[in-house]
């Protein structure tokens, strides 16, 4: 949606319907409805209520994940600790209603500010330490998945209350998990942020190019820290989501440290056009990047392709997606000489 | 003499040897048991398997990249490698060649399609852990290979003393990478790439060709780590290489590499894994939960990556 840096300006109606024809999320737009009709055609069963809530029950998650790498991307860095501080906060959360009681919403804040701390720690380590987010984040996904696992003794919380649970089973018109709706509102937040505050602004200025913008008096280490701690809060509320959906909180719900959430974090993102650079944003790709790879994965799964060979795919796509958008780069820039 | 002591003392892994014997003195005080020779036996079995996946990625670092999938090619290639001996029944030396192969293929892979779309290294190997780790699910569909021949179980069993047989393989890959590094001009085009990919090119490196046969030579470490994880435990594990991906960092930061590339050590990175191994055993010896072994690891790379970042700014204050 935000796409800094490569507006031409010229606001003639043709240019700009060609713009938005040939951006990101109109090419995923398209492939969408062709993957939802393919799959609707060859399986009946795909377009069923049944399929289709615990489809947009995934989407939904599958997008925030997608959100939580997204804010941190922008920035230029990336956050390999997303599903550590997922788990972490969602099995705070947990401990805080089962064991102490808390009640519903007091203990899904207490957990989403924990994940937002994780994730200031994250942005404080890399501007103090001055080392590529990678480096950090690879450290703390391991650190904060030790120190949850030592704490928790590696046993789940499954007696989550009854309202807790329930959230999990909302259902709009009968086939549209709760799950969508919370994920889109997020969505809606992030974008007025990015477009429309200040502060939103200030990280993808300092993405795009460190030096104008600190040159333009904007504290680039105050926009890394934000970044990341609003990533971090993101993973945990795709942590707290994950865990109304199997009705548990789960020491393994995202996989050996965390590492499960990885790909998903990074295909929606990508897929939606939102640089590994950094300065480039994309609420909406990033929300059609997941719901893409969400319809790919069940529609898959449908099909009886066996889910031993989803992964593959995923990463096949991955790889097809990120090769496709440098191509274009290349082309549009010989486009650019020849002319 | 004193020259070369000094020498000695100012090298990346001197502190690293006194660590690592302050703390196998002080472990040995604690609890004797750590020196006995069964334990010195698991100690090194641990070393022999994780060197071998420290080394995969430091060849990576030393070029200014990552491998994400160090962990999956490991995995792939074990599940290979016991699949084609109980599925084809192939000899042992020729799963093992299959097993080479197939690990130079991936690297082969990643190392192209890196260097051709000039994407980082970061996200395509992302995407290739993918892929290989989903070929091997898709194939074992998570199940072991369980019979895996006789002579594979009883070199993996297999010591004199306190030293197993599997030691060989880590220690002819050791003393590879140190000559590739400190000898041959390869090791040094590596480490140009690594530093200034650009004026590597000026100089008339031909960066594409280095960089291609690091992520082969990172592949073809980690497909041997497969390979001894496959004896050692006996049996073709789909999981094996998934719990790699911090260890293979934390030794070489641990042995004082820049992760920017251009700078890494043979010998650091080994005693790296020394560290990683005495802790592993210190927590078991000692009766220390286990699940501590993640967060000291993490802990580890921070104080190492803060310290290489001193040691940087002291060395760039100093010039």
């Amino acid at each position: 949606m935000t796409r800094q840096g490569d507006t031409g300006g010229r606001g003639a109606l043709g240019a700009e319907l060609r713009s938005i024809l040939a951006s990101n999320q109109f090419g995923l737009a398209l492939l969408i409805t062709g993957l939802i009709a393919v799959f609707a055609t060859v399986n009946p069963g795909f377009a069923s209520p049944f399929n289709l809530f615990s489809l947009t029950r995934v989407m939904g998650i599958d997008m925030v994940i997608g959100f939580s790498m997204m804010v941190v991307l922008v920035t230029g860095g990336l956050n390999l600790a997303v599903g550590s501080i997922g788990v972490a906060a969602a099995m705070l959360g947990g401990y805080a209603m089962q064991v102490q009681g808390v009640p519903i919403l007091p203990a899904m804040a207490i957990a989403l500010a924990f994940g937002g701390f994780l994730g200031w720690i994250n942005g404080q380590l890399t501007v103090r330490i001055g080392v590529h987010s990678f480096i950090v984040t690879l450290a703390t996904m391991s650190i904060f998945f030790g120190a949850m696992i030592v704490l928790t003794r590696a046993e789940a919380f499954n007696a989550l209350p009854r309202e807790f649970v329930d959230l999990g089973r909302l259902r709009y018109f009968g086939f549209v998990s709760g799950m969508l709706p919370l994920a889109l509102l997020v969505g809606i937040g992030l974008w007025v942020f990015f477009n429309r505050t200040s502060l939103g602004r200030e990280i993808v200025a300092a993405g795009a190019n460190i030096r104008a913008a600190e040159l333009s008096g904007i504290r680039i280490a105050r926009t890394v820290v934000v970044a990341h701690a609003l990533s971090g809060a993101l993973a945990a509320l795709a942590g707290l989501m994950l865990a109304a959906r199997n009705g548990a909180a789960l020491p393994s719900m995202a996989g050996h440290i965390g590492m499960g959430w990885l790909l998903p974090a990074f295909l929606a993102p990508v897929l939606g056009g939102t640089l590994l650079t950094g300065g480039v944003i994309s609420v909406l790709g990033t929300a059609l990047g997941a719901a893409m790879v969400t319809i790919i994965t069940n529609g898959l799964l449908q099909l009886q392709v066996g889910e031993f060979w989803v992964q593959m795919f995923l990463g096949l796509v991955l790889l097809a997606a990120v090769l496709l958008d440098r191509l274009r780069g290349v082309m549009a820039e010989r486009r650019r000489q020849v002319r | 003499m004193t020259e070369r002591l000094r020498a000695l003392a100012l090298a990346d892994w001197f502190g690293l040897l006194l660590v690592v014997l302050v703390a196998g003195t002080a472990l040995a005080f604690m609890q004797p048991a750590f020196l006995s020779t069964y334990n010195i036996y698991v100690l090194l079995l641990s070393f022999s398997l994780w060197v071998l996946v420290a080394l995969a990625q430091m060849v990576i670092i030393a070029i200014g990249q990552m491998n994400l999938s160090v962990g999956a090619i490991g995995g792939l290639v074990a599940i290979t490698f016991a699949g084609t001996m109980q599925v084809w029944g192939l000899p042992i030396p020729l799963a093992i060649v299959f097993g080479l192969l197939l690990g130079a293929l991936c690297g082969l892979f990643n190392g192209v399609i890196t260097h051709v779309s000039g994407i980082s290294a970061f996200i395509i190997t992302l995407a290739t852990l993918s892929i290989f780790k989903g070929i091997n699910i898709g194939i074992t569909e998570a199940q072991p290979f369980y019979h895996i021949p006789d002579a594979v179980k009883a070199f993996g069993a297999a010591r004199v003393g306190g030293v197993p047989y599997m030691l060989v393989v880590p220690v002819v890959a050791i003393v590879g990478v140190w000559l590739l590094f400190n000898r041959m001009v390869l090791g040094r085009q590596i480490l140009a790439v690594g530093a200034n990919r650009h004026a590597a090119e000026l100089s008339g490196i031909r960066v594409g060709r280095v960089v291609v046969i690091a992520h082969m030579l990172s592949a073809v470490l980690a497909a041997s780590a497969g390979m001894l994880a496959v004896a050692r435990l006996q049996l073709g594990q789909p999981t094996i290489g998934d719990d790699w991906l911090i260890l293979s960092f934390a030794a070489p930061v641990i042995g004082g590499a820049i992760l920017a590339g251009g700078h890494v050590s043979v010998i650091g990175t080994c005693l790296g894994v020394v560290i990683v191994t005495l802790i592993n055993n210190a927590l078991v010896l000692l009766g220390i939960d286990p699940f501590f072994v993640q967060l000291l690891l993490g802990a580890l790379i921070l104080a190492a990556v803060i310290l290489n970042r001193w040691r940087e700014r002291r060395r760039e204050a100093f010039a």
